[in-house]
């Protein structure tokens, strides 16, 4: 009896069946997109941050690159407005893009392509998102047009550094989705008309001025002078012209009295400035693009152990050692394209000829001469790094964090305006009206005006006007590219491995090219 | 009074059916019969024992009290007795009616040893699925922190991969590895408790290692069983009270490092590659002298245990130091178990396990300071008058021996394992059982790095990378609980012939971890101020991270034998895990096997050959679910910023969040499908025993990481364990084929002499047969070359890169490699750079060269035992496989130190070599230049003991058994690779066979003793 008793208890602690609750635990420690009410805004602000980084990792040398390391390769190193910089055998892969020899396996290409789709995705996120949230009609359509900005531009520099991509407008289904918008290329005219313009023209007519948003928000002078520089590359002057004339109109923007501030912390968003990357702290500490900073300062060690004089920079980040790694040094031949006077010469170049004494910067960093491996850096890229609550004040915003400094990246701004509208009025025939937006420019920058006369001396001077007013700004190359003289410069700079038909584009990286299982396909030549 | 009743009408009952048996024999026969015992030298009864006329048909076994008895027509016949594991005897009768046999065997009981084939035991001669069997015996010997470093080599089909890095579980992988996931390890059940890690286990605890190996044995645990399980039981006291204690002291060293150019070697080469740009110095720094040492390790070990008529008990404790050979290192590990079973009446039994380990490790960055000690420049001092050679003058590396003690970083880990059960038998074949199985841990680390400027006051010439402005204290905390809750009903019965076990179960689990950290900057350098209010609030940092995921499992297993010749085994799971979606929740797994013990059959009574001979065959079904808990949720990632309105770039920040990576939500379960067929012999009296198997195991639906292109848009993701760019999903289909051998032959010589010897050879093909029409998965990156292809019709993580056809002697040679266009193949090339292999159109060839996966791995162990001197010697060898030497292509920094080997062999003009290229500044494309043979053989353990005679120890009172022993613990490998190790195991199976880290491995000499009281 007792036995049968301790059977049925023992049985009945058998039977004891899990609810079925039991099996449904919900993911700790992350949201997912249902447990988010504010998803879509959310997915905004996230599609902002990819012009910081598209990698949450904050990785330098990662899989992910918009405006870091690898865009600054692709864009100012090589140009000839810089050298790679650093030691020779530092970054080979940099090298090897500076010298027009780089092949489709280079990881930077590949990141640049990684992270470019990144950025392209969370605004895809964030105009799907956008289309079904609760929110007012007119604040969708705005955050819907910021969004199309942004995509604009990640595609605008998509096609001039690959030429045509795929035109991935949507989100993907799945990871097995196959729809071929993921795998095969759009032809270049398609990138711009399907893409890129629709996108610019949707941001024009549905953003708001500068003046009535958020400080760092997409606004309509930036969707306008973007498209107007679209409209350039595309000789599309009648519109470039009518877009730069709206924005000059706007009275929105002016330009600075003092070229030197520009790029340092205290020209942030002054009326020069149309569109740039914002930056800041984020919990407690710097958060701004990864090694953008770093990898351009001024670097003490040549990486062949050969003795330096100290540095005593006492108060700063690094008072005796490498503010940076050195590279994207300006170039003599940006050094000989200054003329006598040109204000904008020392407020760009950190210039150490043998020489001369050391360098002191705008912050009081002494910069001793013949340091390093090169007698340039660029000062649009140096961050003061003074240490908080040290021996002297703060110039700059700095946490300690060299890697992440808070540098904002100027990415538009109203000189360029005028310099557009210059171009599209000399090449529509109003020559006059085109001096004399030049002579703007060139009066800031303390020069005399031009004397320039006929369309084509003009244009001349505009495009000498375009290198210096935006040296080391990332746009040199493709303005070569555009002005179909690339092949002629690289190669009267030194660059001969430059080959026309080629080198105006970078190779589409094998390893995409593997993944889409062939149906993408490589660029001329690679 | 009612019992006594019962009992004499049992016997009755036996009488009955006893008499009922030998009836007709004692009505046809005129003979004689004769009964017996056999016993072992142990004076224990052995049950099964064959005892056979010669010459004759008549035979029979032994019961279980080891009784037989047998008709004979001779009175003067000889008998002969035999069971595997014991040496044959033959026995002339003599007119006896009345025999007793002692059998002798150094193998002793090995069929009716107990094999634990989960929830519950069975004698190994009933097993009819692929079990191996280790004694813990066998495993405690080794001067090894872990288990799984004892148990390479000892089992058929088990290949077990160590890092040799402290602290780091090795790789085990059963039958070839069958999911690609970073998951490929077994699981490992300790005592019941499911666990992924057991650096808390004392191997001297252990009482026996039972490693399931097919699916038939592995379905019981579906869920989890596609990688093989593990199972681990602890020790039971029984007998009269044992005190032993064991203790192991020895210095551990590097078995091997790979020598580094010196710096007249180092300057040639690079003076060779750059031009004359370094100098010499005064120094010439062998980093890996400076960084490594003889290290002392401590093992101790007592133990307490016995039985009661209604307890047993079993209490240990042991301590292990460990120092590390890298200097600052070091780790301590106690454990204490106390294991107890109480039957308070003759139908209830209660007991728990329960185990307590607190591990402190002194941790230094080993992988960085091995990396650093291989880069950096031997021109540097490693100290200079109390200041640090400054390594960053060359390239940015660190000075190792800064590296070491830059951080003081502690960590604790204290781990509880145990469980509760009660057990009932309501009648004598039943008995329900329920357990509660807890598993408990607690982490807890504190690093703290100093502040040291990169200025004179610390390095002897300033600048460079190594410095910290701010001193900073991280601490991290993390728990995790897993509990298991078994319940079983086991029914055990016999009828005639027949004999069936049936058992039924549920379980249920959860798993749950969660953690967090925190820093700050600038806290004092003094060891007591090392807390987090002590740092600079302003400069505070914290996180958290967490994890939970629960099975429920319902389970069966079915059991029958007919005369001891036919036996059948059935298995079925049904599990659901939460890391599913609903839809795919539930998976079904089961396993069918058989046997066939030839030996028993009527028709083998008359042969010698063999004493036991048992065919198998089995198939069944697994699944895997060891996946991330995030796999097939899409999760968003919170906490983007982005500076809005901020007006100047420092002030405040507004959060976004972003959907970083694309997630299959329709995620199954893999499932595995394995066919077994094993054959277990012995034969020559016994001396010789052993399995032969062959498998075929077959994963559909395979989970495997894809690479999406690009242009998806997938991203890092900080919270997740998952490769940005890679989406998990159900994909791929691999296939493992293999034959296992595995033998053992022991003889006695004399008396005073024998010896054993034993070995097992396993063979494996594996082969990735279909990836859904999906693409090759590409791994193993070095400097932005995939090393690896894992795709159809080749072996997971098969090596894929350019061939080296040779080194250009001469520009001409240059000049006239061309395609068939006339194009130059390679026109920036230099006379002593590699030639590369083209295709007939003109590209690169990047084919096949090797895989990691080895063909065939083997153990060897062998002993001799003459008096009371004991030796005994294990090898394992790993046979017809590749290795990638990354870490020379990974050679990024042209001012990076060079091997000594490729320092004094580079092609230069005078000394041209078709094999080693010219002096280069490092960033090579992958090749196979850098492949080797991974082919090695190495001594994992001799150990040569003393026992002192019973003779010497009755002189005292104290102790009842002594040894000594010294012990050589991986003392030599031969290898053909020159790098560090053979052995790399990788983060996933389709990364391994690279060599990046640069840690030795580890060789251990040891003086031990073993007393008992």
């Amino acid at each position: 009896m007792k036995n049968i008793l301790l059977f049925i208890c023992g049985f009945s602690l058998m039977m004891i069946s899990c609810k079925k609750s039991f099996l449904e635990v919900p993911i700790q420690g992350q949201g997912t997109p249902s447990t988010d009410p504010q998803v879509a805004l959310n997915d905004v602000t996230g599609a902002y941050n990819a012009l910081i980084t598209p990698d949450p990792t904050q990785s330098e040398f990662g899989q992910y690159d918009i405006h870091g390391i690898y865009f600054i390769t692709v864009t100012n190193i090589m140009s000839d407005d810089a050298d790679k910089g650093s030691y020779p055998g530092d970054q080979p892969l940099a090298g090897d893009i500076d010298n027009f020899i780089e092949t489709s396996d280079n990881t930077y290409v590949a990141g640049l392509w990684r992270g470019y789709y990144a950025g392209i995705s969370r605004t895809n996120i964030a105009i799907s998102g956008l289309a079904q949230a609760l929110l007012p009609a007119s604040q969708i359509t705005r955050l819907t047009a910021e969004m199309r900005f942004l995509r604009g531009y990640f595609y605008f520099n998509m096609v001039r550094m690959f030429g045509g991509v795929p035109l991935v407008l949507t989100v993907p289904s799945g990871p097995q989705s196959q729809d071929s918008s993921f795998y095969i290329r759009a032809s270049v005219s398609d990138v711009y008309n399907k893409g890129i313009i629709p996108d610019l023209q949707f941001a024009v007519s549905n953003l708001p001025l500068k003046s009535a948003t958020d400080v760092g928000r997409a606004t309509k002078g930036a969707a306008e002078t973007l498209l107007a520089k679209v409209d350039m590359y595309l000789k599309n002057w009648q519109q470039a012209d009518s877009l730069t004339t709206d924005v000059i109109n706007s009275g929105q923007y002016h330009l600075m009295p003092d070229y030197s501030i520009l790029w340092r912390q205290a020209g942030d968003n002054c009326a020069e400035s149309v569109f740039e990357v914002e930056t800041g702290i984020y919990g407690n500490a710097d958060y701004g693009i990864p090694g953008y900073v770093e990898f351009q300062g001024p670097r003490q060690d040549n990486g062949m152990g050969t003795p330096s004089p100290p540095w005593n920079n006492p108060g700063f980040n690094q008072p005796s050692g490498d503010d940076g790694y050195g590279f994207d040094a300006p170039s003599a031949s940006l050094m000989a394209a200054y003329e006598p006077g040109d204000l904008r010469k020392a407020a760009t170049i950190i210039s150490l000829p043998a020489s001369s004494a050391p360098d002191t910067l705008f912050d009081g960093f002494v910069v001793p001469a013949m340091v390093g491996v090169s007698a340039n850096y660029n000062y649009k890229a140096y961050h003061s790094q003074i240490l908080p609550g040290g021996s002297i004040p703060q110039v700059e915003a700095f946490d300690g964090n060299r890697s992440l400094c808070q540098k904002n990246l100027h990415i538009l701004r109203y000189a360029e305006v005028l310099l557009i509208k210059a171009e599209a009025a000399n090449e529509l025939g109003n020559s006059g009206t085109a001096i004399g937006y030049l002579n703007m420019v060139r009066a800031r920058a303390g020069l005399p005006p031009t004397n320039a006369v006929s369309q084509s001396d003009v244009r001349t001077a505009i495009w000498k006007e375009r290198r210096v007013e935006l040296a080391m700004e990332h746009d040199r190359f493709w303005d070569l590219v555009r002005q179909g003289r690339a092949a002629q410069v690289m190669i009267a700079d030194g660059k001969t491995n430059f080959v026309a038909g080629k080198s105006e584009l970078l190779p589409i990286p094998s390893s995409e090219i593997a993944i889409s299982g062939g149906r993408l396909t490589q660029n001329p030549g690679y | 009074m009612n019992t006594q009743i019962t009992h004499s009408k049992k016997r009755f009952f036996y009488f009955i059916c006893l008499f009922a048996l030998f009836f007709p024999l004692q009505l046809f026969a005129q003979s004689k019969i004769i009964s017996g015992t056999v016993t072992g030298t142990d004076g224990l009864p052995i049950s099964g024992v064959s005892v056979q006329v010669k010459g004759g048909s008549a035979g029979t076994a032994t019961d279980s009290s080891g009784n037989f008895s047998l008709n004979v027509s001779n009175p003067n016949a000889t008998l002969v007795i035999s069971s595997l594991g014991y040496i044959s005897q033959n026995i002339g009768l003599a007119g006896r009616s009345n025999i007793s046999i002692e059998l002798k065997g150094a193998e002793a009981k090995e069929l009716n040893q107990v094999v634990v084939v989960g929830y519950g035991t069975q004698r190994k001669i009933d097993v009819t699925g692929a079990i191996s069997h280790v004694d813990g015996n066998q495993l405690a010997k080794q001067p090894v922190l872990t288990l799984t470093q004892a148990l390479q080599g000892k089992v058929a089909g088990v290949q077990i991969t160590s890092s040799g890095q402290p602290g780091s579980s090795p790789q085990v992988v059963i039958r070839g590895a069958g999911s690609i996931l970073g998951g490929a390890n077994p699981l490992y059940i300790v005592d019941g408790i499911w666990t992924d890690d057991i650096t808390n286990i004392n191997t001297s605890d252990i009482l026996s290692v039972d490693v399931l190996k097919d699916a038939s044995a592995c379905s019981i645990y579906g869920v989890r069983g596609a990688n093989g399980v593990i199972l681990i039981t602890t020790k039971q006291g029984s007998g009269k009270m044992k005190v032993n204690y064991t203790a192991n002291i020895g210095i551990q060293q590097a078995a091997y490092v790979v020598p580094m150019a010196n710096a007249a070697q180092y300057l040639q080469y690079e003076t060779a590659a750059l031009g004359p740009q370094l100098f010499p110095t005064k120094y010439s720094t062998n980093w890996f002298n400076q960084v490594l040492r003889n290290a002392f390790y401590q093992n101790h070990n007592i133990s307490v245990s016995g039985s009661g008529d209604k307890y047993k008990y079993a209490l240990s404790a042991g301590y292990l130091t460990n120092q590390g050979i890298i200097i600052f290192n070091d780790y301590k590990r106690y454990t204490v178990r106390l294991n107890n079973e109480f039957s308070p009446t003759s139908f209830l039994k209660i007991g728990s396990t329960a185990s307590f380990s607190n591990q402190a490790s002194q941790n230094v960055p080993t992988g960085t300071i091995t990396e650093d000690a291989y880069r950096a420049a031997p021109l540097v001092p490693a100290m200079l008058n109390g200041k640090f050679g400054n390594t960053s003058q060359y390239q940015n590396v660190g000075n190792p021996v800064l590296n070491a003690q830059n951080t003081n970083d502690l960590s604790h880990d204290d781990r509880l394992q145990g469980n509760v059960y009660l057990e009932i038998n309501p009648l004598k074949t039943l008995s329900l059982r329920t357990t509660f199985n807890e598993e408990a841990d607690f982490y807890d680390d504190r690093a703290y790095t100093y502040q040291h400027p990169n200025d004179t006051t610390f390095f002897n010439v300033n600048g460079g990378s190594q410095g910290a402005t701010r001193s900073t204290l991280a601490i991290s905390n993390s728990k995790y609980y897993r509990w298991v809750w078994s319940n079983t009903v086991n029914y055990n019965a016999q009828f005639g012939s027949s004999k069936i076990t049936v058992l039924a179960g549920t379980e249920a689990q959860e798993y749950y971890q969660v953690g967090s950290s925190a820093s700050r900057y600038s806290v004092p350098p003094i060891t007591s101020e090392w807390y987090l209010q002590n740092g600079d609030a302003n400069f505070q940092f914290n996180g958290s991270s967490v994890n939970k995921n629960t099975i429920n499992s319902y389970f069966g297993r079915i059991f029958y034998s007919y005369k001891n010749r036919y036996e059948f085994t059935g298995n079925f799971r049904a599990d659901g895990s939460s890391v599913f979606s609903a839809q795919n929740r539930w998976g079904y797994f089961p396993g069918l096997s058989a046997g066939w013990i030839i030996s028993n059959e009527h028709f083998m009574q008359n042969q010698q050959i063999f004493q036991y001979l048992k065919l198998r065959g089995s198939w069944g079904e697994l699944g895997n679910s060891n996946i991330p808990s995030d796999a097939s949720v899409q999760t968003v990632l919170s906490n983007i910023p982005y500076f809005f309105n901020s007006g100047t770039s420092a002030s405040g920040s507004t959060t976004g969040s972003i959907v970083p990576q694309i997630k299959d939500l329709n995620l199954k379960w893999e499932i595995t499908k394995e066919a077994d067929l094993g054959l277990e012999y012995s034969v020559l009296g016994g001396r010789l025993s052993g399995d032969i198997d062959v498998y075929d195991k077959r994963v559909t639906n395979a989970l495997i990481y894809v690479q999406v292109p690009g242009t998806f848009g997938s991203q890092a993701n900080p919270n997740s364990s998952i490769t940005p760019g890679d989406v998990l999903t159900n994909a791929a289909t691999i296939d493992n084929k293999g034959l296992e051998f595995s033998a053992r032959w022991h003889d006695n010589i004399n008396k005073n002499l024998s010896y054993f010897i034993g070995g097992n050879v396993s063979f494996n093909r594996n082969r990735v047969v279909s990836l859904n029409g999906g693409l090759p998965y590409f791994d193993g990156n070095i400097n932005g070359y995939f090393t690896t292809e894992t795709k159809a019709g080749y072996p997971i993580g098969a090596f894929f890169m350019r061939q080296v056809t040779g080194v250009f002697q001469n520009s001409a040679q240059i000049q006239n490699y061309k395609d068939k266009n006339g194009n130059i193949l390679q026109p920036a090339a230099q006379p002593g750079d590699l030639i590369y292999k083209y295709n007939s159109n003109g590209q690169l060839d990047t084919s096949y060269v090797g895989s990691y996966q080895p063909k065939a791995y083997i153990g060897i162990s062998g002993g001799i035992n003459y008096k009371t001197f004991d030796f005994s010697i294990d090898l394992y060898s790993n046979i017809g496989n590749q290795v990638y030497n990354g870490k020379q292509q990974a050679r990024v920094v042209a001012t990076d130190n060079i091997e000594k080997s490729i320092a004094t062999s580079y092609w230069t003009q005078q000394n041209k070599s078709n094999t080693q290229p010219a002096a280069n500044s490092g960033n090579q494309p992958a090749s196979s230049y850098y492949i080797a043979s991974g082919t090695f053989v190495r001594i994992n353990n001799i150990t040569i003991g003393y026992t002192f005679p019973q003779r010497i120890l009755k002189r005292q009172k104290v102790f009842s058994d002594c040894r000594i022993f010294l012990n050589a613990q991986n003392p030599v490998t031969f290898k053909k690779y020159d790098g560090f190790s053979s052995e790399l195991p990788g983060s996933s199976s389709t990364n391994a066979g690279i060599e990046l880290g640069t840690y030795p491995t580890v060789r251990t000499f040891a003086l031990g003793v073993n007393l008992s009281l």
